[in-house]
């Protein structure tokens, strides 16, 4: 590997900051999501996003050969100015109604699967491998989120609750099709097979299936090429920050 | 919810264990819920579960009479010192 363009390495930091973000906003249920089984299991899927997110840092700060050096990792994963993140707007609002991080958990990951598919036969190995190893364990995360929809959509109350979510989740889940900055060049070097707007349809199909929404809905909010950060994001690296800012040199 | 009694296996001849039991919904989500519950750190790779409803009871009443029962504890001892002492004889 004779290292990352920088055009590339945006294109990979934009999905690494995503399974950050969505990582870090399913371990806030840590404690109180609604029943003991369902921490455990949401928990554990946090901690698989945010090891995916390492993944990718450590390909981004590796220049392509992941490295294994926790300061270089942290630095992405933590130390960026807000205008430097990549991140869609959709994990980065904060989500304290429990249908609504529900929601938002199927939504990521159904467009999460797409996503890894575009970069399973990539040119940059470890990626190709991380997309294999991720997928594995996205087939479990699906199940859960469709199992626990199959239970509660049909429930008048909770199905409204999940609805009105949805209402609310579906502008900015658009946004994770967004054309990311480098994604051009990582699809002419083979880095992606082909720019993620084309799963866009394949995706709103599934939307469609799952919750039975009308099609008016999915009309984007205003495409923000991942550059404007939502303002839930700065309180929300502040909670990310509390305790790298303990001691930023620290090793762990 | 409804309440269900997890079994665990370790690849190889082992036998299954309860490992305990949990909550849920549904059969597939107690699936779901259980492989975390109980199998998020490689506890095992087969898993039963059982909804509690279908677990037949025995309970004291019917089953600890028999802990009264010494002669059907035989645990060999007196049959292989005879056998060995007929062996010994008999040489």
């Amino acid at each position: 590997m004779t290292g990352l363009g920088s055009a590339v390495r945006e294109f990979l930091l934009a999905f690494a900051d995503d399974e950050h973000l969505i990582g870090q906003q399913h371990t806030e249920w840590i404690g109180v999501a609604p029943f003991l089984e369902e921490d455990l299991a949401f928990s554990s899927i946090a901690q698989d996003e945010l090891g995916h997110a390492a993944a990718l840092y450590a390909i981004v700060a590796g220049d392509g050969d992941p490295v294994d050096d926790d300061l270089r990792i942290d630095d992405l994963a933590f130390g960026r100015a807000p205008e430097d993140w990549r991140s869609a707007q959709l994990v980065e609002i904060t989500s304290d109604d429990w249908a609504h991080a529900l929601v938002r958990h199927w939504l990521y990951d159904a467009a999460e699967q797409l996503r890894w598919e575009q970069v399973a036969q990539s040119s940059l190995t470890p990626l190709a491998e991380a997309a294999a190893r991720a997928e594995r364990e996205e087939q479990y995360h699906r199940r859960h989120a469709d199992g626990l929809l199959d239970v509660l959509l049909p429930v008048p109350d909770s199905g409204d609750r999940l609805r009105t979510a949805l209402a609310d989740l579906l502008p900015l889940a658009v946004g994770l099709f967004d054309p990311v900055a480098g994604e051009a060049e990582a699809v002419a070097t083979g880095v992606a097979s082909a720019p993620f707007d084309s799963r866009l349809d394949e995706w709103t199909d599934r939307v469609r299936r799952r919750f039975d929404v009308d099609p008016a809905r999915f009309l984007p909010a205003a495409p923000t090429g991942r550059l404007d950060r939502h303002p839930d994001f700065g309180p929300l690296l502040v909670r990310m920050r509390e305790v790298i800012d303990l001691d930023p040199a620290a090793i762990w | 919810m409804r309440r269900y009694e997890v079994f665990l296996k370790k690849d190889g001849r082992d036998e299954f264990r309860h490992a305990g039991s949990l909550d849920a919904p549904d059969d597939e989500l107690a699936l779901v819920l259980a492989r975390e519950s109980y199998a998020r750190r490689a506890e095992g790779d087969r898993l039963w579960l059982v909804n509690r409803e279908h677990v037949i009871l025995g309970d004291p009443e019917f089953i600890a009479p028999n802990a009264d029962k010494p002669h059907r504890h035989n645990d060999g001892k007196a049959i292989a010192e005879h056998r060995r002492n007929v062996r010994e004889d008999g040489s």
